[in-house]
Parts: C-alpha cells; structure tokens; sequence
C-alpha cells in the first residue's frame, strides 16, 4: 500500500511478475490485433450504466458504472456569489475612463476560479497526486473550453453559451455562480479511473439546471423559484426545432489512451496500463461550428511500466547455470522503443515517447468517425431526465 | 461502436442476484450446483423462524437466538445461550447428537488447508522467507528450505542461498506451491518441493472472488473464494469461485489452432491458464537415455526461469477466451472446476458461430467479438448448462 | 453582520494602486510589452563565469538581459541548479527606470536540489528502481498574488508533471531500494498575464507552463549534476498559440509562439510544454492546452494546430537544451579541476 501511496498518478498498479509483463506486453502490441486479456477490441470500452438527475439535492447529478462494481457519482451545486471587483482595480480604473476596450472583462468573461472540483477517492487522500491531478486535469479542460465561437455562432441556443462555461456563470457585472463540482468515487478504483470520472462529470454537467433569472441588468440577482422553468447550465436545442447535435454544446470528455507497441488502445485496464508505453489523457469536445472535434487538452501520465520489476533473460539467470544451454537469446531491436530487448524478458520501459505515436493516438481519437465520436453519440444517447 | 452505455438496471442493489436468479431459472441446475441457500438468502420469507425449537437446518444472522435449548452442545461461531454471532448468512442445523452445527458461511475467506494447490503472489522477500499473498486473511509463508534447489541438489540452505534469495522469487512473481502445514492463526506454510510447483510464466493471471458472481473477478488483492469447509460437502459453498475437487490442474486441447493450454486453478481462488509447458514433456521424451536425477536437473532448470517463451497469436487468443470464460462462471454464480470450465469453453465456440454470422463486417472482422458480456455470456451459460 | 464602530478596511486583498494614467497609451512603464524576439527566437540563456560575485553578477545579468544556468551551488546538496529566464526587455527598462509600482512583466528564477540516492525508510516497501519524489514549491513571495507555506494543488500539479517528465530519463534500475528527492523552489515566477489586463483576459494559468520547462531543465541539470544516471538529459520547452491583435479577433488568427511570455500577448489561445530529450528524439513529458485548432501555419504546411505545437514546443526544447548541455559541462569541468 505504501508504494501505491509515494508513486504518483497512474502508477497505482498491483505489482505483477516479469512474466505476466512480458506476456500482456507481447499480446498488446502484436501488429494490428492486439489480444486484449479480457478480449475486447482495441477501441472498445466495457459496457457501462448510467443514469443522471439522481440526487434531488443538487443542480445536477450523475451516476455511472462500471461492470466491475466500480462506480462514481457527481453532484454539481451551483451558488450565487457577489464578483469580487477589488480585484478588478484596472478593470475599474477603466469605466471610469470609458474606454470601451477594458470594460469590465472580468465580469463578462467569467473566471475559471467560480468553477471548483473535488474528487474524492478512497484510500487516497485530498492533498495526494493522484485525486489532485485528476481534477486540474479535468477543470483545465472544462472551463478551457471556451475561447472561440463567440459572436460568430448562429443559433441563439449556442450564442447563450458564448463564453464557454465561464461565461454562462455570469449573472450580470456584480454577480455570478459558483460551480462546485464533487466527484465521487464508491471504491477504490480497480483502475485508472479517469474515463470513470470523466464521463461521469459530463453528465452530471449535462443534466445541470440553474433556476431562472428574474431580476434584470445589474439588479442584485432574484430568481424564480419554480424549478420546472429552471434553465440548463448547458442549453438544449428545443425539441421542435431539427435536432443537430452539432449545435450542441457539450462539456468536454477526457479519455485515456495507451500505445503498445505500434497499437493504440482505449479504456485500458489496470493490467493494460502496467505495461503501456506511453498514457495520455485526451480531452475533447464537440466543436461547435465545424461540427468535427475539437482537442482541448492532452496531458501525459506516467506511464507505471517504468516502475516494474525487470526479469533475468535464461541467459543470465544464475539459477539457470547448470541447465542444458539455452537456445541462444538473441537480443532484437524494438522498433518502437529503441532498446535492445531479448523477447518473452521484460524490461521496464525507459525514455519517453516518439512524437509520431503521439500523433497517432491523437489521430485515432479525433478523427472522423473514430473513437472521440463515438464517446459523445454514445454519452448524448443516454436519458438526461 | 466502441461504448456501450446502458441504462441503469432497476435492481441494481442486486445487480449480481438479478443475473443469478435469472440464470438459474433458466435451467434447474440451482439443486446441483447448491444454489438454494442463496436463493433462499434473498428471498426472506423463506427463512425459518429460529424462536421455537424446530430442529433442521436454516439461515440464521448475527445475534438472531437459535435455540434456548441448553441440552445442545456448543459449537464454533456461536455465542453462549446459542446466540450466533460470526457470519452474515450461515447455514445452521441440529443433527440428533444434540449438537449445533454451523456450516461454514457463503461468503468465505479463504481457509488453507493442508494439501491444498494454492497460487499466490510473494509480496514480500524476507531473510529466510518468502511472505505469499494466497487470498487468505493472513499472507502464507514459503520458507528457503521449502523451495527446490536449481539442479534438484539436495543439501542444507546456506547462506549465500538467503543472500541470492530474489533470485528465486521476488516480490511480484507469482508461484503455485502446495499447502504444507496450516498454523495456529490460521496462515499457511507452502512448499514447493516438486516439479509441478514454482514459478508461472508464459500465461495470464486470474483471480476471482467466491462469492457468486460479485463481478469483481480482477480483484487481485482481495476477494476469498467460497470454498466449502470441506470438499466432500458439494452443495456447500454455494456460489462461484474455485472449490477443492479431484483435478486442479489440466492440459486443454484448444480450438482454433491454439495449441495446448494449461490451467491451474489455484484452491484459493487464484488462477493461472498459460501455455503447455512442453519443457516437461521434452524431458520425458529423452527420458529413456536420461537417468531420473539428470531429468529432474533438468525439468527443474527452468523453475527460476522468468523469460517467457515464443507464444503464438493463436494460442493468446485461446487463453484470453478461457479467461473470459471463468469471468462469465464466475459472473452467473457458478462454480469453477474443470467440468463447469470445459463445457463453458465449448459453449463460447458455439456461441461465437451463432453469432458469427450476423455481424460479421469486414473490416472489424473480430471487433470486439472475443469480449463476452451481458446477453452473451448468458446465451453461453445457458448452453454450457446443457453440455454439461 | 456588519461592524458599525470601526472603520473596516476593505474586505479583499489589497494592491498597490494604478494610476489612471498609466492605462493611457504612450507613457510607456503602463503598457503592455511587446514582444521584441521573433516568433522563433527563445529568450536568451547565457553562461556565467563562475567567479562573478553575487552583486555584479545580478547588474550584469540585468545589463545583458541573459539568464542563467548554473549548477552545483548548493553545497548540501547532492546536486543542484539555479535557472533563471532572461527577462523580456520591457521589464528590464521598467526595473531601470521604474515608473509603476507594477512591472510590465516578470522573469522566472528557480532553485533545484537533489537529495539522494538516499537508501528508503525501513517501512517502505522494496522498489527494484530508484524511488522518485518531486517537490515544487513556489516561495511566498514568488508571484504577485503571495502563496501560502502549504502546498497547493497547482503546486502538487506541477509536482506531478515534473516527476512524470524526470522518470523517463532516469535509468531507475541502477539504483534499485534508494530514493532521489528533487525539490524545486521557485523565487521568482512568470506571470499568467500582462497586470494591467483585467485579471482574467487569459485566464488559464499559462504562465505556470513556463514554470514547468523551466523546473524541467533545472531538475534536469541538477541530476546530471549529482551523478546520476540517466538516458539523457531533458529539456522543456514551451509554445504557444497567441493571438495579439486586440482589433478582431476573427480576422487574425492566433500564430505560433516558441517560448511566449504570457505578458507579452493579449490572449494565448493553446499552450503547450514539452519535455524532451534530444538525442533520443522523444517526449517524456506533454501537457497541452487549449484550443489549437484555429492556428495560422505558414502556408502549405499541413500539420493540425496541436502537432505544430508540439513541434514548436520541441524546437523550444532543443534550444533550451543548447544550454543545459553547456552548463552540465561546465559542471564537470568544474569537478575534474577540483580533484
């Protein structure tokens, strides 16, 4: 437990033997069809439950879980809170002025502070890496993911979302929402539980309702409390008009992808992460006016192959010294690695990733029909309410 | 489609009963496979009423009174005036010698016993010692002198033996050894005094969780098996896992060219399905010009060895399929041995040409089709029911 | 519930005033800098001779706007760097000749020690490699906002990428049951924005992208400085997609920056930090942000946004690498001549 504890991010992995490495490793990166321990495809992920709009206390909640009992739930709440313009003194400074170009931009634009995420994992602590860097990566992507598309999108729906997800926080120049978001885990994760979190999040966020503004302007904020005309934090397209799920705005995805090998793979297992070359994070979302997708983040994560046990080749094996001599262990240069290995030995992995891998599993998620879309069709699918 | 999102199920506190239940009525193989005691556990109405003096067998929970009798004699688990006090679910019944008899609970941990084929993981290298995790409450113990020698040398371990002791096993390897002797607390001593035990290699680990298809079947860490307390008793145990029977360790001929694989199922619930080890077989082979010493020599040679062997692609498919098999046992609650497993391996075949030609596309030939899930693994169950 | 018998002070943090006119145009300490360099051109970085004493080394680092590389200052320490990014030129003329409280931009001074290979604590478990810890703590004083004494998550953030970034260069197996803890402090930190812009014009924290190349390139000197093995040396860099035209911004889009200065762009639109080792050609370390799908590449280069940003961010890296090379260099030379 206390080496799960001191090794950060991904490397929450059991210790497995050098055999069992070598053996996932050499099933995983066989050219073109990698053989999965759980045979599923390099793209599929395990099935999984969802449902949201669970828990009646909050703005927006959410559940999914997995079919190995593993399963997060987030609630989001909003509050109202008074925008703090002390801390806009140029901000200010510059009504006073009339010049047009400072004008209150804090308050228009919102500020990615009003959105706060905690995840809660068992067996870990608050202050520890890992729940640590799972929510900076999942806030970094989710109030990131604003910027463009303001003024230019067509819709009314989407022009409302203008300022991303900071920008609907405002209320008027004194006021906004505070977001808080918690994520929580019910059991230790059997795996690196980013898509967990991830996916879950996005439909809390999607379910999420903030009551209706009754006050106008720069009044103090008043609103009406019948929840039935609640608005979307994310606003729908009404049903009468043609559905275009690109118009949508969606809270981003963040995905977890390993390459073995020359393969890229999705939704890995613990298993699978212990002998990955390279695990990045990939968040996206829908763009909403090329109706492709957008990349929004990439991080990488360390990868826990570097922190494995390395096996004796026969060769070497003192225990072996007396045996019937060995057919002769060749060592043969992976092509991918750049090491010298002799096969069926497990090495740890060294060094870091070649810029075309990641490319590549960049390419494989954003790519047109490729495995990003199918992630927000399948999410957009699930009953919000 | 690379996700599958479903619906939340309504029953979803007992997600795992719902699917137990339901692949029990499908067929009525519940008697056989000892499935009464859970289906009664979830059905309350069934239970007993412990006040009054009925002799006969039944559930009890902690603290419910079994009998006021004090004529009984008292046993294990149970709490002065027949209060009972240790498991959750508990099978209980009054033989006519006047004595309480608790049965060991449905979900047990796993309890060595001598003679039993364990596989385990050292989690920790100490002077003399391996510390093995066996799944049992307490981790079992392997001392140096319990290990065979490279070479099969018999002779005292020395100290340089303990200094080179990583070079046996170190933390995280797996072996599979035979319980030696059981110890007060209840730990284990192993040994590998033979040339069915030591490391594994070339294969995949399992683990799985005894108690009916809790789903958790890649919990490495924790998770007993519902082994019975002894394994003559068939209907104990009830649910899934790996139970004590004639054959734990087999050879399987497997389909689709995969040449032959090899399973252990560990009695404590752990499980190792890897290539044939042909290492044993090509000692055989010579064995006629070979004296016995020189062929244990060099059988045993390889028992350190932690370079796995060329494996074809054929042959890991095979094994991810029978390791997918044990997770769709263990999911619907069924026992894991070698008939249960064969017949289910059968089924997946048949299942997989039942299904073969319906989405069959050519460019994701076999998207997918090895994972075996929901409607699937039930359409398997159900067959590999009637096969057996 | 307000306290009617005294005069409260105000109930935020307070800040030294700005004056109105400074916002005006023209009276040059108020403004925002401008980016003086090519989009291709690093910051300088520049050795320093070793016998230069405190004082006159800070004039002439002002002077000649370098910054510095240095290893092996911290004598306890089993190794160490000192790393400081050349400060952009509006900065230095606003420090010779201040004419606002408030600089128009900042530079990045950061410290690293390594402690170890040290032999694990008795509880710990057995690790067949080196054990790597990472710290990195801004100084309270580091950046304008004063951070407090704990760590907080931005911190352990950086904390965390940092480690992701050393472990793959590290050859872990020599030295298995010890540990290696690099601590990294940071004096002086770049800002995420220009101060006069309204505190959320770019809001992410671009500024700590900086940072982290910067922690990536000092940690890597530090370890070669204390001897210990690793594959090779890693260097971070940074790049950016910035978009400066405060006009419209549909008409221009954003173009890529290597080792952009958050304070000297109206907005940032995509960063994105590298660590990278050269001689390998491989990325140990990649945290990109932002929406980079918008970028203006010279024509007929058909990479996507986010892969000319990862390349930007390597060229980053390698000229950063110039350095880091020269200073571990000169570290051992230092060594032969002392034994």
């Amino acid at each position: 437990m206390s080496n799960q504890r001191q090794a950060s991010s991904a490397s929450q992995t059991p210790h497995l033997s050098p055999a069992e490495l070598s053996y996932l490793y050499t099933s995983l990166s066989l050219p073109r069809a990698p053989i999965r321990p759980d045979g599923r495809s390099p793209t599929q992920f395990r099935p999984l439950s969802a449902e949201s709009n669970i828990l009646p206390g909050t703005n927006g909640s959410a559940r999914i879980g997995f079919a190995d009992g593993t399963q997060a739930i987030v609630g989001v709440k909003a509050e109202v809170e008074r925008t703090n313009l002390a801390t806009d003194t140029l901000a200010s400074q510059s009504d006073v002025n009339d010049s047009e170009e400072h004008q209150g931009s804090a308050a228009v634009s919102g500020h990615g502070s009003w959105v706060q995420m905690s995840i809660e994992i068992p067996g870990f602590r608050d202050d520890d890496a890992l729940p640590v860097f799972l929510s900076e990566m999942m806030r970094e992507s989710l109030v990131g993911s604003v910027t463009e598309g303001s003024g230019k999108a067509d819709a009314a729906d989407a022009a409302e979302m203008a300022g991303g997800l900071k920008g609907r926080l405002v209320i008027n120049k004194r006021w906004h929402w505070r977001l808080y978001i918690d994520v929580l885990l019910l059991s230790q994760p059997l795996s690196y539980p980013l898509p967990l979190l991830s996916l879950t999040t996005h439909l809390a966020l999607l379910s999420t309702k903030l009551p209706k503004l009754k006050s106008q302007g720069e009044e103090d904020p008043f609103f009406d409390d019948d929840w039935a005309v609640a608005e979307y934090l994310y606003p729908r397209i009404s049903s009468q008009k043609t559905k275009l799920p690109s118009q949508y705005v969606r809270p981003p995805v963040t995905l977890l992808v390993i390459s073995v090998g020359e393969n890229v793979i999705f939704d890995p297992n613990r298993e699978e992460i212990a002998v990955a070359d390279a695990v990045l994070a990939i968040s996206l979302t829908r763009d909403s006016e090329a109706g492709s997708l957008k990349l929004l983040s990439i991080r990488t994560i360390d990868p826990p192959s570097r922190l494995t046990q390395p096996a004796v080749p026969n060769s070497e094996n003192v225990n072996m010294l007396g045996a019937p001599a060995p057919t002769e262990d060749i060592a043969v240069l992976n092509p991918v690695t750049g090491e010298e290995e002799v096969p069926g030995v497990w090495r740890p992995r060294r060094g870091g990733i070649k810029r075309s891998v990641i490319a590549n599993m960049v390419q494989t998620v954003l790519k047109k029909g490729g495995v990003g879309e199918d992630v927000l069709e399948g999410l957009e699918g699930v009953e919000v309410e | 489609m690379a996700i599958t999102i479903l619906p939340p199920v309504v029953e979803d506190l007992g997600l795992r009963r719902t699917d137990y239940d339901e692949s029990m009525s499908d067929d009525d193989s519940d008697v056989e496979m000892g499935g009464v005691d859970i289906s009664g556990a979830s059905r309350p109405s069934k239970r007993p009423r412990l006040g009054d003096k009925k002799i006969g067998e039944g559930i009890v929970i902690p603290g419910e009174v079994i009998t006021a009798d004090t004529q009984y004699m008292r046993s294990w688990h149970l709490y002065e005036p027949f209060v009972h006090f240790n498991h959750c679910y508990c099978r209980w019944n009054i033989p006519k010698d006047k004595q309480i008899d608790v049965r060991y609970p449905l979900r047990a941990r796993y309890q060595p016993e001598i003679g039993d084929l364990v596989v385990g993981r050292i989690v920790e290298v100490q002077g003399k010692r391996w510390k093995v995790d066996v799944a049992a409450p307490l981790l079992a113990q392997l001392p140096l002198s319990a290990i065979n020698l490279p070479g099969g040398i018999l002779r005292r371990r020395t100290s340089a033996d303990e200094l080179q002791i990583r070079t046996f096993f170190s933390e995280g390897d797996l072996v599979v050894a035979e319980v030696q002797s059981v110890h007060q607390d209840g730990s284990a001593s192993l040994h590998t005094r033979s040339l069915k035990y030591g490391k594994l290699r070339n294969g995949v680990f399992l683990a799985v969780t005894g108690t009916g298809g809790n789903g958790a079947s890649n919990s490495s860490t924790k998770g007993g098996i519902g082994s019975g307390s002894s394994g003559a008793d068939t209907s104990n145990g009830g649910g899934g896992g790996v139970v004590r029977s004639r054959r734990q360790v087999w050879t399987i001929d497997a389909h689709n060219g995969g040449g032959q694989v090899d399973v252990i199922l560990g009695v404590n619930g752990y499980i190792w399905i890897s290539k044939h080890a042909d290492g044993a077989e090509a000692a055989s082979s010579t064995t006629e010009s070979v004296s016995i010493t020189r062929m244990e020599e060099m059988v045993s040679s390889s028992i350190y060895s932690s370079q796995n062997d060329e494996i074809p692609p054929q042959t890991r498919r095979e094994i991810a399929r029978l390791a997918q098999c044990i997770r769709v046992l263990v999911q619907g609650g069924q026992r894991v041995d070698e008939d249960t497993l064969m017949a289910t391996y059968e089924a997946s075949g048949q299942v997989d040409l039942e299904v073969g030609d319906d989405d069959y596309d050519e460019d994701g030939a076999h998207e997918g089709r090895g994972y075996l899930e929901g409607a699937k693994a039930r359409r398997i169950l159900e067959l590999a029911m009637q096969l057996k | 519930m307000n306290d009617r018998r005294r005069v409260n002070g105000p109930p935020g943090g307070t800040r030294p005033p700005v004056y109105a006119s400074l916002l005006e145009t023209g009276t040059g300490a108020g403004d925002r800098s401008q980016r003086q360099r090519q989009p291709a051109e690093l910051r300088k970085i520049c050795m320093h001779d070793d016998n230069l004493s405190a004082p006159a080394y800070q004039t002439n680092l002002w002077h000649f706007r370098t910054s510095v590389l240095k290893t092996g200052l911290i004598p306890s320490a089993s190794g160490s760097s000192y790393l400081e990014f050349e400060p952009s030129a509006s900065l230095t003329a606003a420090r010779a000749n201040p004419k606002s409280l408030i600089p128009p931009s900042s530079a990045l001074k950061l410290a690293c020690t390594v402690h170890g290979p040290k032999p694990l604590p008795r509880s710990a478990a057995f690790s067949p490699n080196l054990v790597l810890t990472t710290h990195v703590k801004y100084a309270p004083f580091a950046a304008r906002k004063r951070k407090g004494h704990v760590r907080d998550s931005s911190e352990r953030d950086l904390g965390v990428h940092l480690e992701t970034a050393l472990r793959g260069a590290i050859i872990a197996e020599r030295w298995p049951k010890s540990g290696l803890d690099i601590t990294i402090t940071i004096l002086e930190a770049e800002d995420d924005r220009w101060w006069g812009d309204a505190p959320d014009s770019h809001d992410a924290s671009w500024g700590m992208m900086n940072v982290l190349a910067g922690c990536i390139s000092a940690a890597s000197a530090a370890i070669a400085d204390a001897h210990i093995d690793c594959l090779d040396l890693v260097a971070g860099g940074v790049a950016a997609l910035v978009s400066n035209d405060s006009t419209n911004s549909s008409s221009s889009a954003p173009r890529l920056m290597l080792d952009a200065d958050p304070a000297e762009h109206r907005s940032i639109v995509s960063a994105c930090v590298v660590a990278y080792m050269p001689a390998r050609d491989e990325i140990t370390e990649l945290w990109l942000k932002g929406d980079s799908s918008k970028a203006s590449l010279a024509a007929g280069d058909q990479r996507t946004g986010h892969e000319a940003l990862i390349d930007g961010a390597v060229d980053a890296a390698r000229g950063a690498y110039t350095v880091l090379a020269e200073a571990v260099r000169e570290s051992l030379q230092r060594a032969f001549d002392q034994s």
